[in-house]
């Protein structure tokens, strides 16, 4: 009996952790090519998820569609941020862009606020069930682990296979070196900014099938910290080590949950988070490049 | 010579000056304690950081947890020793000490672990830190869990009602008052000792201090044990002893430590009067706003401090002492 519960749980875990993978990957990539951490992660998830409200509710499109939307909405938002202040923070002090993001997190939640106010705002979108063995797995959640796996996949051929996408890869590597090679740095870093931001707002839409109470403006807190340990278990600075991190924390987060629960006195929501955060010292003391990594 | 040794020490003159000035409008004028008591607190949390924030070019995230800690710290005093036979304000005096142990036992739990990471990676583990600390105590149920300790009533028993009462809203104040400037004599005193040149080396370029024979480590783990131990005595005051209750989600909350960031920074990292300059700054902004836009408060600020960061990075007293280079007034300002 426990062991189809694990299963169950272990699975929408895998479904879940798919989606948190792609939802991390704009972290690390801005994280590997520019060194600034994101602080405002989560709130520009957020703006995804109001995109995907938006789309359905106001507009009677499906969630899907929102999709490239919020991804080409937040590639916007990444170069207006970019150029009015990540620009010059890049050579300062840790300080200052960890402020900066987190500021530009508190104006897209604070505007989000203005429109929609600060309750939360659920929608349905009802595309059928699918009974897996183990656990009943609601359809959009196939949907949203599908569109995961797809943008995570064009990224890696975009990266690979493409001009634009190798001359990042460089960046990344070594930036003296790129510049030598005569690629343009300056472009490398607006593009991969707002690449990373485009990607993280799209992946807030495909979040938006995994909370069934709502979403509202302050939600992004919790998905900020995710993201923070996500990326540090796939390597801080690796986009792909971000996806695999997603899908190793997925299990992770849903499998202890199940062990937890086992325990008399104990809160098993809670004590799940701090095992997350345990990790997250853990991985940073003993193997900062991640379980992935190779160094 | 001693003449010379005093005017080391002329920069506390105003910072002193301005307390004073705070604490006495906050006697004189009607209904404006708690505007004061507000600004102390963010003016003693600002000197509290910028002690190792502004003097180490450490960004610690967590910061929020060692008030916590702090704050825990006096509420299980009151909570669990209030029926001692005539402890009386001894339970409040152990509070403090009991915060003060707290905070220096984590903050040496963290600089064991943390301060080997440097800029960013030093920044997130500092978060896990304070969200792991926070999840533990509410996971495993520990010191109340989630409900967190409720203790007006235990401070009642030990005190009197009328003497409980008073502490709760007048003295907690005045402590917060004096950590303050408690505080900005140990950053001036670290600053004209080794251990502030040694820290501004580090600062600058921690590799070159290191080639240099400077013990970085040790330097940097006294920045971090003294900031967090006053951090500890800010929260067991000015939350605990003022709110009379303690819960998880409200002493762990992170947004706690970007305020601290943004009193540092808008006042000018690594200065003696820059917390206290930034402090009163971002409350009058904040408490001005609250009443002219109420709700909307942060949405106009955001982008000040977007433009703050990106313009004057170097904060107000970055701008006051380009003024005051060369005049009578230089040795007034640190």
């Amino acid at each position: 009996m426990f062991g189809m519960q694990l299963a169950g749980n272990l699975l929408q875990g895998l479904v879940l952790g798919a989606v948190y993978g792609m939802a991390t990957m704009g972290l690390s990539l801005i994280f590997g090519v520019l060194k600034v951490v994101n602080v405002g992660h989560g709130a520009f998830m957020m703006v995804g998820a109001f995109v995907a409200l938006w789309f359905f509710n106001g507009l009677g499109l499906s969630p899907i569609l929102a999709v490239p939307a919020a991804f080409i909405l937040g590639m916007s938002l990444g170069v207006l941020f970019f150029y009015t202040s990540i620009k010059r923070l890049i050579k300062a002090p840790e300080l200052a862009s960890l402020l900066a993001t987190f500021a530009m997190g508190i104006l897209l939640e604070e505007t989000v606020k203005l429109i929609y106010g600060a309750d939360f705002h659920a929608y349905n979108w009802t595309v059928g069930k699918i009974y897996m063995g183990v656990t009943v797995m609601p359809m959009s959640k196939i949907y949203a682990f599908l569109g995961s796996i797809i943008i995570a996949l064009i990224l890696y051929f975009w990266f690979t296979k493409t001009r634009g996408g190798t001359a990042l890869t460089c960046v990344v590597e070594d930036s003296e070196g790129a510049r030598v090679c005569g690629i343009n740095v300056g472009r490398a870093y607006a593009l991969s900014f707002s690449l990373g931001i485009g990607l993280t707002v799209a992946s807030g839409v495909l979040l938006t099938m995994f909370i069934p109470v709502g979403i509202n403006p302050y939600m992004g807190g919790v998905y900020t910290l995710k993201g923070f340990v996500i990326a540090v278990l796939g390597g801080l600075g690796s986009p792909y080590g971000a996806f695999f991190g997603g899908l190793i924390f997925g299990l992770l987060e849903n499998g202890s949950y199940s062990l937890f629960a086992l325990v008399p006195g104990l809160e098993p929501f809670a004590m799940t988070r701090f095992f997350s955060f345990l990790m997250l010292l853990l991985i940073l003391l003993l193997k900062p490049t991640g379980l992935l990594g190779t160094k | 010579m001693k003449e010379k040794k005093i005017v080391k020490y002329y920069p506390l003159i105003p910072v002193f000056a301005a307390y004073l000035i705070l604490f006495l409008v906050g006697h004189a004028v009607p209904g404006m304690w708690q505007l004061v008591a507000m600004l102390a607190f963010y003016c003693a949390i600002g000197q509290a950081f910028n002690i190792f924030l502004g003097m180490t070019g450490y960004v610690d995230f967590g910061y929020v947890a060692f008030m916590g800690v702090g704050a825990y710290g006096m509420a299980l005093s009151v909570h669990r020793l209030h029926d001692v036979e005539g402890i009386g304000m001894g339970v409040v005096v152990l509070g403090l000490l009991l915060a003060i142990v707290l905070a220096t036992l984590l903050s040496l739990a963290v600089g064991a672990v943390a301060l080997r990471l440097r800029g960013a990676y030093f920044a997130i583990a500092t978060i896990g830190v304070n969200e792991g600390f926070r999840y533990l105590i509410e996971g495993a149920k520990i010191w109340g869990g989630s409900e967190g300790i409720v203790f007006y009533g235990h401070l009642a028993k030990a005190l009197g009602n009328e003497r409980a009462s008073q502490v709760s809203t007048y003295w907690a104040d005045v402590y917060i008052f004096l950590i303050a400037i408690l505080a900005a004599c140990i950053t001036l005193g670290y600053m004209r000792s080794k251990i502030g040149y040694a820290l501004t080396a580090l600062r600058e370029d921690e590799d070159a201090a290191k080639v240099m024979g400077i013990n970085v480590t040790k330097y940097k783990i006294i920045a971090f044990i003294t900031s967090s131990s006053i951090a500890g005595l800010i929260g067991a005051t000015g939350w605990a002893l003022k709110l009379t209750n303690v819960f998880p989600p409200e002493v762990f909350e992170i947004h706690y430590t970007v305020e601290c960031i943004i009193i540092v920074l808008l006042g000018g990292a690594g200065t003696l009067l820059g917390p206290p300059i930034g402090a009163l700054v971002y409350g009058l902004a904040k408490y001005w706003l609250s009443i002219i836009i109420p709700g909307f408060q942060l949405f106009i600020f955001a982008p000040i401090i977007l433009v703050v960061i990106v313009v004057f990075p170097e904060g107000i007293m970055g701008l006051l002492r380009r003024r005051l280079r060369e005049t009578a007034l230089d040795k007034f300002i640190e």
